[in-house]
């Protein structure tokens, strides 16, 4: 059974204020997501800063849709979930991501990915998948193991999906999934 | 009722507002009743609710406006319990039913012609404002007058199957000529850049 561990409890929540102060210097002030549990503490400290709208959604497909629909309103999105959302977004990430040409952060806990700290049976297949799903998307992407120098990776992942006009993923596993 | 009449009696209300298609023959319809700016023409079905969400929390002084089909909507059911939860107050969801895969060419059913309805799904899923609209009388008041109303209204129109669309010349602005024109008249009407669209 998986247990937390106090010290890597309070280093998690060191690295997701970290996160989210990142999110916030590249500009990103909406977030539409579907929570997951390795990232799942920048959700209070997201809801929590004025500066940045939170947003709840049904499916990963549809908070895709919805980061759409605000960027093209002037905002900044990011669409927070796991993984396993790409492969239940996949369709409007492709439709109003790629084709429409909207750029979108993607803030994804790469469970089952070789650096998932917590990697097992259970993810093992759902994470060996990630990255060719992305290539086939032509969505380009990041892994993301530790909080050296995020803001600036987090600045340089927005920029990327601006200057594309298409998603841009941010796929968080090592530290960040402890 | 014929979706195309409802079309042709909405166009004519248009001000500022944004107004999303989803993929269907009423994407058709609309473009040629309406050139204006702020058509966003979606060439995808199940996308228009939620781009539609995101524009009006984006900016929560416009009046925006999805036009969507049963089919479309049945594939994003998943709208109706996010849209009843955040109930966003520019909102309105207008989905003309006609029951039928029309697209397919064979008008295959979709599940409302069976036992499903639309409007009773969105209630129960929090959005109080949704009704049922069979009549085009109907449609002239509690539809059109959702446009100055400020609470999220969802309107299962009930048309007939209407080839109509078919002899309208398509739209011809591509999908990304659309998206400018769109990004362009947001800019120039609320007054601030897009940030996306950048610098050259």
């Amino acid at each position: 059974m998986y247990s937390v561990d106090p010290a890597s409890a309070e280093m998690k929540e060191e690295l997701a204020r970290k996160l989210v102060q990142g999110l916030k210097s590249a500009g990103i002030d909406f977030v539409s997501y579907l929570p997951e549990t390795r990232l799942s503490q920048i959700l209070p400290l997201i809801r929590d800063d004025p500066a940045m709208e939170l947003i709840p959604a049904s499916s990963e497909q549809e908070a895709v849709t919805i980061a759409a629909g605000a960027t093209l309103g002037g905002k900044q999105a990011a669409v927070y979930m796991e993984n396993t959302g790409i492969y239940v977004s996949s369709y409007s990430l492709l439709v109003t991501g790629k084709q429409l040409g909207v750029p979108i952060l993607l803030v994804i806990g790469y469970l089952g990915g070789v650096p998932d700290q917590r990697n097992s049976f259970l993810y093992a297949t759902i994470g060996k998948h990630t990255i060719p799903v992305l290539e086939a998307l032509e969505i380009e992407y990041r892994i993301l193991e530790d909080g050296e120098k995020l803001e600036s990776k987090i600045r340089d992942a927005v920029r990327a999906a601006n200057a594309q006009r298409a998603p841009y993923a941010l796929l968080f596993a090592g530290e960040f999934s402890e | 009722m014929i979706r195309r009449e409802c079309l042709e009696l909405l166009a004519g209300k248009m001000t500022d507002q944004l107004v999303v298609t989803s993929q269907s023959g009423q994407r058709i319809e609309w473009s040629h009743f309406s050139q204006h700016e702020g058509n966003l023409l979606l060439g995808m079905m199940g996308c228009a609710i939620g781009v539609a969400t995101g524009l009006a929390l984006a900016l929560p002084h416009r009046k925006v406006i999805a036009l969507d089909s049963d089919g479309s909507v049945l594939l994003s059911l998943f709208n109706l319990t996010t849209l009843g939860n955040l109930r966003p107050k520019n909102l309105v969801v207008y989905v003309f039913d006609n029951g039928v895969y029309s697209g397919s060419r064979i008008s295959y059913p979709t599940a409302t012609a069976g036992n499903t309805d639309l409007a009773a799904m969105a209630r129960s899923a929090g959005i109080s404002n949704a009704c049922t609209i069979s009549e085009l009388g109907d449609f002239k008041t509690k539809g059109i007058d959702a446009l100055t109303s400020k609470e999220l209204g969802f309107f299962v129109c009930k048309v007939e199957e209407s080839l109509l669309h078919r002899e309208i010349p398509r739209p011809k602005t591509d999908l990304a000529e659309n998206k400018y024109t769109f990004v362009r008249y947001l800019e120039r009407t609320e007054g601030k850049a897009i940030p996306f669209v950048g610098r050259g």
